[in-house]
């Protein structure tokens, strides 16, 4: 069975020499398990990019119920990322004060907190949360520990509908 | 060579080899295990101070921006802004974000920091890499359980010191059992 090693296997235990040549050979596979690990550092995240056409987030913004469901590939800055988990990012829309939120499942993708303030390219799809208060309340605090800030649940005074995106793949430059 | 020298030079070889794997998914498992309570990667630091109210409306030229930077001192490289409504304006400065309060003045500088150890061994523990990752921890899960196979295969086949061994793995057994039947 250990043929490939060039060593007679009954001296495995008590000849010391198998030790020398059969040590460099395991520590070399282990470098080459580490080396292949290596290319994983890259600013591209979980399936990477698909589609070829990018919408605007205005666009998703003004009409949302419109691409519920729809497969969307937008691109912007990204200005927030779950501190906790990089289970979350906040992207930035091409207007003004506009921003979408792109959830994904935790541990499937990781966002680094070194993406804040980075160009992004983010596919995903469009879902539609109708909160009740309580709902709403209940996700404002998770938010509120997650990044370590006071929340006052006295705040919020009706339910909210949420539209954000199921992150599947994203390209995130400079990081 | 009878199997039980086979199952030793497994064993011993296999323990060595995962000595450092045991101890970065150990450290790491602890730390990711009280997530809720702390942040095992970074660590969040936050500064408040205050500028005169830049009085600025509506969105923000690059031009009000740098201003802003240079009433707080600021030596970074500015990055790029965002403005979450007409009255915040978010400045990202080299991995650092800024939050301005543009009708009162109020700053709050945001930095956060890789934990130095926690956020590698975070890093892999949690498979964040992926690709050829992966295969090294499937590697290294198969390599546990042919651990502790062999380690029960250790077991000596009379005397007291085999009753010792069955009672502590059957304990070992036991235990996920009963949180599995407290919990689940």
């Amino acid at each position: 069975m250990f043929d490939f090693l060039h060593v007679q296997i009954p001296a495995l235990l008590t000849n010391g020499a198998f030790m020398t040549k059969t040590t460099p050979i395991l520590v070399a596979l282990c470098l080459l398990l580490a080396l292949l690990a290596a290319p994983a550092f890259a600013g591209t995240f979980g399936a990477g990019l698909t589609l070829s056409e990018r919408t605007p987030v205005s666009r998703i913004l003004e009409d949302p119920d419109s691409f519920v469901g729809q497969k969307l590939q937008v691109e912007g800055l990204v200005v927030d990322v779950c501190a906790r988990r990089g289970c979350w990012i906040y992207v930035a829309g091409d207007k003004p004060f506009e921003k979408i939120r792109v959830k994904v499942v935790d541990g499937e993708i990781v966002f680094p907190m070194s993406a804040r303030g980075k160009e992004a390219v983010v596919e995903g799809v469009l879902e539609k949360f109708v909160l009740s208060k309580e709902q709403t309340i209940a996700r404002a605090r998770h938010h509120a520990e997650e990044k370590g800030e006071a929340f006052d649940p006295s705040c919020i005074l009706t339910g909210e509908t949420v539209y954000q995106l199921r992150g599947l793949g994203a390209e995130i430059s400079g990081i | 060579m009878s199997w039980r020298r086979w199952n030793y030079l497994i064993h011993r070889d296999l323990g060595f080899l995962c000595v450092g794997l045991t101890l970065l998914y150990a450290i790491s498992g602890v730390a990711v295990n009280h997530m809720a309570d702390w942040n095992p990667n970074y660590t969040v630091e936050r500064v408040d101070t205050r500028i005169p109210a830049p009085g600025i409306r509506g969105v923000a030229t690059e031009d009000q921006i740098r201003r802003i930077l240079g009433q707080l001192g600021e030596k970074g490289i500015y990055e790029n802004s965002f403005q979450p409504d007409p009255d915040t304006l978010w400045i990202f400065v080299e991995g650092r974000v800024i939050r301005v309060d543009l009708a009162s003045g109020a700053v709050e500088h945001e930095r956060a920091r890789r934990r130095p150890l926690l956020y590698p061994l975070n890093f892999l523990h949690l498979n964040h890499p992926k690709k050829g990752w992966t295969p090294v921890a499937d590697l290294y899960a198969a390599a546990l359980a042919l651990l502790a196979v062999t380690g029960l295969l250790m077991l000596p086949s009379s005397g007291p010191l085999r009753r010792r061994a069955l009672w502590l793995t059957a304990a070992g057994v036991l235990l996920p059992l009963f949180y599995l039947f407290l919990y689940y």
